[in-house]
């Protein structure tokens, strides 16, 4: 059996009386696009500085590639390559400079380190600029630069803390394109993420934080079935009398309603359709609908799902034992 | 084999240390805080200080070594520091297969060369222009090296008292400036020892600079307060303690989380 590229056991960080990482465990294979998913202040960026030795846990410990963090940092710090949210690269050298040093850091020999940075930022498109002071470069070049930085001594794990935060979509479209070929060259990447479809698009597997705990592990397939389970329809219909306002929670593809304010919100998987059944309904009843918008969990609502359930909400087999609080005056599809 | 597995490690943790050094070299030497608090400002103090004092060549360029060494090489940790702490530069190397001594080592070198580099040219102007010889050049050159590595150490250990990544250089210097000032007037650079009170000169032995002043007018004035060897001792504890409680720091810091 192959040896994991990361096993968290019960990693905990505990600042205060915060526990900002609580007890949390994973494996992530070899070859793996493995996305850390959660919110601002989930506790993604802690977990992965603590992976990456920067931080010591509080409790718990991880291994890379067998290699313990807290035992033998130096052998795990030779398996893995780390890119923070913010392009840790130096502006007043050339991308050039700033590759070079970096192989220094992992001693690659001079011949060597020339061949591989040239090789890098011929594949990061920035070759033709390699002299030019870093400061002149754009965000997305200057996380281009950060990234090969962290790839020189080719490691066989990258980590990658919100890779494409504040990128325009032209860059951000470039990073994913490189971080998929990277992974196809046999790199394991480790992505922290706030961006749900990011994670879908680009993850073999998903891992869920939330103030600090894990809320799930699974595939973007599963994922992808339990954000279509949380989708929902908001509508505002003018005059609707409660036992109209009942119909409504009754339509076919309505599995859950709630009365936020003077809208109704109408949770369903297929909201093209519930769109649809709205429509019909308000032209069969003569009723004006005022507003109409469709809307997609945030990623609290997601963990909270995964962690609490939804009343009336189900994914696949697994039923939803309690009501998590979405925000309600009233509702709840009876 | 252990032996020569040691020896690797060790070559590689200065290779890497040397790298580090060259790179800031690269990168801050022209950083506008390290030209003012570097090299016009212990200028400046210098001639403030000892114009119209009629002070003696050889004494002059004592006081100034001191002040060159002392001001100029410990100004490059808190703006060296900061800075790679603000752009997240200081985590690349944390995460680097290196050990923490081989990054502080490499950041305190770029200090002790500034130090020593300004330090060493003004020896060489003081030389054509005024004349004055030293009692030992290559031991001179080589005070001049420790207490520039001594000075580098406390600079190094001002800018790692554990605050917030987002620290800037102004908050790290002020303070360091304003305990580096005093110790000025305290440790024979202005006010000779031995015209110090029995309080006031009780409290000079606690700076480092008492000792590199004195060493200094042993080597170039040809005599000191002090035996030459307890400056050399002291300013080599001086440096031990400075790395010791850095390292601390840094190790406290990890803890709290950087």
């Amino acid at each position: 059996m192959a040896i994991a590229a990361i096993e968290a056991e019960e990693l905990t960080r505990v600042y205060g009386s915060l526990r900002a990482v609580d007890g949390v465990s994973f494996t992530v294979e070899p070859g793996e696009i493995f996305g850390f998913l959660g919110p601002n202040g989930a506790g993604k960026t802690t977990t992965v500085r603590m992976l990456t030795t920067i931080l010591t846990p509080t409790d718990g410990t991880a291994r890379i590639f067998g290699h313990d963090i807290r035992r033998d940092s130096y052998g795990a710090r030779l398996q893995f390559g780390v890119v923070p949210e913010e392009s840790n690269v130096y502006l007043e050298l050339s991308a050039w400079q700033n590759l070079l040093f970096s192989a220094r850091l992992y001693r690659i020999p001079s011949h060597e380190a020339r061949l591989r940075a040239e090789r890098l930022l011929q594949l990061f498109g920035l070759w033709g600029r390699h002299q030019e002071k870093v400061q002149v470069f754009s965000r997305g070049m200057r996380r281009k630069v950060a990234i090969a930085m962290s790839l020189i001594h080719e490691p066989r794990l990258l980590f990658l803390d919100e890779p494409t935060s504040g990128l325009d979509v032209q860059s951000t479209r470039a990073i994913h394109e490189l971080i998929r070929h990277l992974n196809q060259q046999g790199t394991t990447v480790f992505l922290t993420t706030h961006r749900m479809e990011e994670a879908q698009s680009l993850c073999t597997r998903i891992a869920i934080i939330n103030r600090g705990r894990l809320a799930t592990v699974d595939t973007p397939t599963k994922l992808r079935r339990t954000l279509q389970q949380l989708q929902a329809v908001e509508v505002q219909i003018d005059g609707l009398t409660e036992a109209e306002e009942e119909a409504l929670q009754a339509l076919p593809t309505v599995v859950r309603a709630l009365r936020r304010g003077s809208a109704l919100r109408l949770y369903t998987p297929e909201p093209v359709e519930t769109i649809r059944e709205l429509l019909r309904y308000a032209d069969e009843h003569g009723k004006k609908i005022a507003a109409l918008e469709t809307l997609q969990p945030s990623l609290e609502e997601v963990f909270l799902y995964l962690t609490e359930g939804i009343e009336g909400v189900t994914v696949g087999e697994q039923a939803v034992p309690q009501a998590a609080k979405l925000g309600s005056e009233r509702g709840g599809k009876r | 084999m252990k032996v020569q597995q040691t020896l690797a490690r060790l070559r590689r943790e200065f290779a890497i240390a040397l790298a580090i050094a060259a790179k800031d070299v690269q990168v801050y030497y022209l950083a506008p805080p390290m030209i003012m608090f570097g090299l016009l400002l212990p200028f400046f103090m210098f001639f403030s200080f000892s114009v119209r004092r009629g002070l003696a060549p050889a004494e002059s360029v004592a006081r100034l070594l001191a002040i060159t060494t002392f001001f100029t090489a410990s100004s490059a940790g808190p703006v060296i520091l900061p800075m790679e702490r603000r752009t997240r530069t200081f985590e690349r190397m944390l995460v680097a297969p290196v050990a923490l001594i081989s990054v502080l080592a490499g950041e305190a070198a770029v200090g002790m060369v500034f130090g020593a580099g300004v330090s060493i040219l003004t020896l060489l102007l003081a030389t054509i222009f005024l004349g004055v010889r030293s009692v030992s050049p290559v031991a001179l050159i080589a005070a001049v090296l420790l207490a520039s590595a001594a000075f580098s150490a406390l600079g190094l250990l001002f800018a790692s008292w554990p605050t917030s990544s987002a620290t800037p250089v102004g908050s790290i210097m002020m303070p360091a400036t304003l305990v580096r000032w005093p110790l000025m007037f305290v440790s024979g650079v202005f006010v000779p020892l031995e015209q110090m009170s029995q309080p006031l000169r009780a409290i000079s032995y606690l700076s480092p600079l008492t000792y590199a002043q004195d060493l200094f007018d042993h080597l170039v004035m040809g005599r000191g307060l002090q035996p030459a060897a307890l400056n050399w001792a002291a300013l080599v504890a001086f440096l031990v303690i400075f790395i010791a409680a850095t390292i601390w720091f840094h190790r406290v810091q990890r803890q709290r989380g950087y």
